[in-house]
């Protein structure tokens, strides 16, 4: 039932090869690939697992930060800083976790703790003054950029974030289709069953919980390199959080790759909207890219993935 | 007679209301035993407080001489005793084999030998034609069998059923039985719990009668519902009971 996700992987390959003629196109594939890993890091959590985390900035955020505060303060390179920002949010990850988890915080209670928890980051770090504060902090460039991983041209980020992508895939992929998955999914429908089965629940909520949280990070050290540039707004407040949301629901939560299409979709729509009407009515291009999500979610409430999954089934 | 399951004085409240009380019985090996008692009478919670999903407390629970009451529920099934629910709790985004395969990661870690015993265990109970349906269409009949399907898939010494019966229609119900009878024939030791004396007359060796909590009275099915005070407090006006 887990298939490999292959003709996905194979178009974002092709994706990446057709954007390295230009820079523009470059910069669309690496947002969608970039915004496409979360989603699906945080689907394997909210849709897989039934652990619907609606604090994902802040793993986002650690990964960012840690990057960023890492290359300003101490010059150090961000392949230094990247382990310490994953370490960071796996143990954020399960310490929120084992609270909520040992607590029997469910659903949305569990959303809104872990939003709590992103609102808390927020706000600590848009006071702290060695992080930069609310003015957030750049990232100088300079030195080898295989090293500073600060590239001039946009392709090695196109493919730097395309072997993140491919990686979370294929391993979510390994995971969903052995015991892994069959537990995670157990535990989104019926806890009490799953562990009268033999789940130990506990655990693998944590797995998967940390997982996600260690994905989303090094997405977040990623962004603090292509972007150069981080402040709490961009990397660690709930509007970032509630995008992974929206992506896997128009993209459709209950398959792997759903995420990816659902980014893979609204990011281009919504630069091709800046574009042509963004530029002579601001505004305007906002609301036709809320009224294509409204209309989307009204006519696809499984996702646009579902379109052919739900055939399948029966 | 060697006692599989021993239940020993357990006692469970909630809040002010007592669910539970010095409940203590035993379960002879190969046995099917039933528990009867009014609506409310606690025998839910029994299976809850035996199965581990509650904490009893008071007493204990000794499962193949080893003392279970407090642990978690996945371990307990890992010991090799398993339960369905009253109210049937499938995972309803999933296939029936993918339900039937999750029980069976408890007795295999590997994908492929998981689903081939899911699907030993789907024919054997005459569902493998159901393997490929969503658990979210089923109607109430083929959950209740989904649930037993589930519970064999991780290989028990004892199987606790809630309540499989209700709701089935004569010629289901008469399957089911026949299939439990099997089941027993084949090693598995039974704790049922059954509303209609006919069935548990036909089917249990043993029987437990629970009211408000308590035991009121154990012992050989046929003895248990001859006596007085279960005709009583259970049976009620509507006393004659065929066999
Ligand atoms: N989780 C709970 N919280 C509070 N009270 C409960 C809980 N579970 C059961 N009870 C109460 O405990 C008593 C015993 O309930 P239980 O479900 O065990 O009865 P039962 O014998 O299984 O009844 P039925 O035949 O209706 O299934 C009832 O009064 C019930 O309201
Ligand atoms: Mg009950």
């Amino acid at each position: 039932m887990i298939r490999f996700p292959l003709i996905p992987v194979l178009l974002v390959v092709a994706g990446f090869a057709a954007a390295t003629q230009d820079r523009y196109l470059m910069d669309v594939f690496v947002l969608t690939c970039l915004y496409g890993t979360m989603a699906v890091a945080w689907n394997l959590a909210a849709g897989f697992t039934g652990l619907l985390s609606l604090g994902h900035s802040l793993f986002i955020g650690i990964g960012a930060y840690t990057v960023a505060y890492g290359v300003t303060a101490h010059g150090l390179s961000p392949w230094v800083m990247l382990p310490l920002a994953v370490l960071i949010a796996v143990v954020c990850a399960l310490a929120i976790g084992v609270l909520c988890f040992r607590y029997g915080l469910k659903g949305y209670y569990f959303g809104i703790a872990t939003l709590a928890f992103s609102e808390i980051a927020f706000f600590l770090v848009s006071a702290a003054v060695w992080l930069g504060r609310s003015d957030g902090m750049m990232l100088p460039a300079g030195g080898d950029p295989w090293i500073s991983l600060q590239f001039r041209a946009k392709w090695p980020y196109g493919l730097m974030i395309l072997v993140v992508l491919l990686a979370t895939l294929i391993a979510g992929w390994a995971l969903l289709r052995a015991k892994t998955g069959y537990y995670w999914r157990s535990i989104r429908d019926n806890e009490e069953a799953a562990e009268a089965l033999g789940v130990p629940i506990f655990g693998f909520k944590l797995f998967s919980f940390a997982l996600s949280a260690g994905i989303v990070a090094v997405c977040g050290a990623f962004y603090a390199c292509y972007v150069a540039f981080v402040d709490p707004r961009s990397v660690l407040g709930v509007e970032l959080s509630i995008q992974l949301l929206v992506f896997s629901i128009i993209g459709g939560m209950g398959l792997l790759w759903g995420p990816l299409l659902g980014a893979a979709i609204l990011i281009p729509a919504s630069e091709l909207l800046r574009i042509w009407i963004g530029a002579s009515f601001y505004g305007v291009n906002i609301v036709l890219y809320a009224s294509l999500l409204i209309g989307l979610a009204l006519f696809l409430p499984q996702g646009l993935g579902a379109l052919r999954w739900r055939r399948r089934v029966s | 007679m060697t006692a599989l399951l021993d239940v020993d004085g357990i006692g469970k409240s909630f809040g002010g209301l007592t669910a539970l009380r010095d409940v203590a019985f035993q379960v002879p090996q190969g046995a099917i035993m039933g528990i009867i008692g009014p609506n409310g009478a606690g025998k839910t919670t029994l299976f809850n407080c035996i199965s581990g999903l509650m904490k009893p407390d008071a007493g204990r629970v000794r499962f193949g001489g080893r003392e279970i009451q407090g642990l978690r529920p996945h371990r307990i099934c890992r010991l090799g005793l398993a339960r369905t629910f009253q109210i049937v709790r499938p995972f309803r985004g999933m296939s029936v084999l993918e339900n039937v395969k999750v029980a069976a990661f408890a007795r295999h870690d590997r994908g492929p030998a998981a689903e081939a015993h899911a699907r030993a265990v789907l024919a054997d109970l005459g569902m493998a034609h159901m393997a490929a349906t969503d658990a979210g269409i089923l109607g109430v009949a083929e959950l209740r069998r989904l649930e037993i399907a589930r519970a064999l898939a991780t290989d028990p010494q004892v199987l606790l059923l809630d309540e499989m019966l209700a709701g089935l229609t004569a010629t289901e119900a008469a399957a089911l039985c026949d299939q439990i009878r099997a089941l027993r024939d084949r090693g598995l030791t039974i704790l049922l719990v059954e509303h209609s004396v006919p069935v548990v007359s036909a089917l249990c060796d043993r029987a437990v009668v629970l009211n408000f909590g308590e035991v009121l009275t154990e012992g050989p099915t046929a003895a248990v519902l001859a006596d007085g005070r279960v005709q009583d407090a259970y049976l009620g006006s509507a006393a004659p009971c065929p066999t």
